[in-house]
């Protein structure tokens, strides 16, 4: 017989409840194939995926750049240029994206990490923003403000089964597992030596200097792995929406939407981008189009609230991210996973404060 | 050959010499007390031989290698190890967590450096704090929390910065019979300290600065018998 007590079996256990979310939103496509929530989906996941990215360099390290669209930005780029410039498959694209990222990554920082605190941020911002200017002005390299349209999108083999990058199901399910991948590998990234030494950076990094901690190796080591996931999601974003240009990929709103994602689900905590991201994505998306709340059925042909919505909310959703900041800033500085930890210690201590039955 | 030799080392703040051609060597298993009145040069010399300043002139030698220029990182590896005279706690990690990452200095795997962060709280008696935020803690235990990070990175010598400033009579000596009881164990150090009491007791030899100069290097009964050192500490007699 099976005990509960056991170490493996505890720990499967522990897995449970995250294995069967990932399965029920893997299985989703199957039950559900109308386009908007399989859009949602994407986008949902892509969020985690480049939430996580950011929440290695920004929420362990403490380096809290607001220029990954450069990443991000280089990642889709060289996928994209690959693609329509010499006919590598996107396949192979999306290594070659992180591998272009990661580079990028180490040359902004060995100039700026050198700089602490707001300067550090100012000079993210700067360096995201040289790139999207250069970005506009080589046209020749880049096609400038008009972009690539990337016109045919070719399918691959995959064990035996031929995913398409032409549709939006195959690019759920392969959002999915990367975004499952980043929380594995932000996860990872924690446990080991290198998370706590990045921990230690962030709390104080003079102190971390004299503990015997390198700082720009390590800082570089974290924003390596964070610009290759970045790049990785910009490569798939761009396969995605099949359009990239200067402001889609470069722009500063994908570096503060990656911030906002950590900012609202707790920065510097594993689960943070899950949260943020669930909070954040299907609220833009239904305030931006309401009516896709109809094609799905959740609410009757020509309602209202649609209206109403799509009258006065719609062209300025942006401000509801600018809302939720501000809430969050206010009532949960940690995040919605820093503000539920709270809430489950207070519980536990309440519950310990009482008076236990006699034995 | 002296385990840390400093040769004619001075340090420049715009036309301040915070140090000025200082020279003196600690011999394996010392404890050396630093003493000076205040903006004496005594913190800025060990950010000097820590790395943390980079020396205008003079070397610092540990173990006959040359120090200047070396990060502070570098230098800690080495088993040159200093604590924060302001106590720099990593506030939001746990009491274990900080010790831990002292401990990764010398090893990359995590378990390795839990047990040796558990030795090291027993070593200085915060076993029992290892799972509070180091945030939290009073200042007499965040003080043992510097002694046990540093402890955890495996110095043969360590340069402590007023570890005793703050602490009660009672704190006090029980860091002073930790010093004592590491110095059995083969460890050397140089100690900055106001409390005299606490120097008398615990050092070998004594260094005194002053105006950033080296003012009497000796006993800590020929240092107190030292004219120049009472007139540095309460004035010039008449």
């Amino acid at each position: 017989m099976i005990s509960l007590e056991r170490p493996a079996v505890r720990a499967a256990l522990r897995w449970l409840p995250a294995a069967l979310a990932v399965t029920a939103l893997a299985a989703f496509p199957f039950a559900v194939t109308k386009p908007y929530p399989i859009n949602m989906g994407v986008v949902l996941f892509l969020a985690v995926l480049m939430g996580s990215a950011w929440n290695v360099l920004g929420g362990y390290a403490g380096q809290y750049s607001v220029g990954h669209a450069a990443y991000f930005g280089v990642g889709a780029y060289t996928a994209v240029l690959l693609f329509e410039r010499h006919q590598v498959a996107p396949w192979f694209g999306l290594p070659a994206a992180m591998l272009a990222a990661v580079l990028v990554g180490v040359v902004i920082g060995g100039i700026t990490f050198r700089l602490r605190g707001p300067y550090f941020v100012l000079a993210s911002i700067a360096v995201a923003e040289i790139i999207r200017l250069a970005a506009l002005h080589f046209r020749s390299f880049t096609n400038g403000a008009e972009g690539f349209v990337i016109a045919s999108a070719p399918s691959i083999h995959l064990l035996g089964v031929e995913l398409s990058f032409g549709t939006k199901r195959s690019f759920y399910w392969l959002t999915l597992a990367l975004a499952v991948a980043a929380v594995l590998v932000s996860r990872a990234v924690l446990r080991a030596r290198l998370g706590y030494l990045l921990l230690a950076i962030r709390e104080d990094q003079d102190a971390a200097h004299s503990l015997g901690i390198g700082l720009s190796w390590n800082k570089n080591l974290a924003l390596a792995i964070s610009a290759a996931l970045t790049g990785l999601a910009g490569a798939v974003f761009a396969g995605y929406t099949r359009f990239i240009d200067p402001s889609a990929a470069f722009g500063l709103d994908v570096s503060v939407r990656m911030v906002l994602v950590c900012l609202v689900g707790g920065i510097g905590r594993v689960e943070g981008p899950i949260i943020g991201a669930a909070i954040l994505i299907p609220l833009e998306e239904v305030l931006r189009n309401p009516g896709g709340l109809e094609t799905v059925g959740l609410l009757p042909r020509g309602s209202e609230l649609v209206a109403f919505v799509g009258r006065w909310i719609s062209p300025a959703h942006l401000l509801v991210d600018g809302l939720i900041m501000v809430l969050v800033i206010l009532f949960a500085p940690e995040g919605v996973a820093g503000l539920l930890r709270r809430l489950r210690a207070r519980r536990r201590e309440s519950a310990a404060a009482a008076p236990s039955p006699a034995p | 050959m002296a385990l840390l030799e400093i040769q004619h080392l001075s340090k420049f703040f715009g036309g301040l010499a915070a140090n000025a051609d200082v020279s003196f060597s600690v011999e394996q298993g010392d404890i050396v007390g630093l003493i000076g009145p205040n903006g004496a040069g005594k913190t800025t010399l060990f950010d000097c031989i820590t790395g943390f300043h980079r020396p205008d002139r003079g070397e610092v030698r540990f173990r006959g290698v040359r120090l200047n220029g070396k990060s502070p990182d570098k230098i800690c590896k080495l088993g040159l190890a200093r604590t924060w005279q302001k106590v720099r706690p990593l506030a939001r990690l746990s009491v274990i967590e900080n010790v831990m990452v002292g401990a990764f200095a010398r090893t990359r795997d995590p378990e390795a450096a839990r047990a040796e962060a558990l030795e090291q709280l027993r070593v200085v008696g915060l076993l029992p704090r290892a799972a509070q935020a180091a945030g939290g803690l009073p200042i007499g235990e965040r003080k043992k929390l510097e002694v046990a990070r540093v402890l955890a990175t495996g110095p043969t010598l360590l340069l402590l910065d007023e570890v005793m400033g703050g602490l009660n009579p009672t704190e006090s000596d029980e860091v002073i019979e930790l010093v004592l009881a590491l110095r059995k164990a083969g460890l050397t150090f140089v100690v900055i300290e106001h409390d005299m009491r606490a120097i008398m007791r615990i050092s070998d030899r004594v260094v005194v600065l002053n105006s950033g100069e080296k003012l009497a290097e000796g006993t800590p009964a020929q240092v107190v018998e030292d004219r120049d050192v009472v007139a540095a500490y309460l004035g010039e007699a008449p």
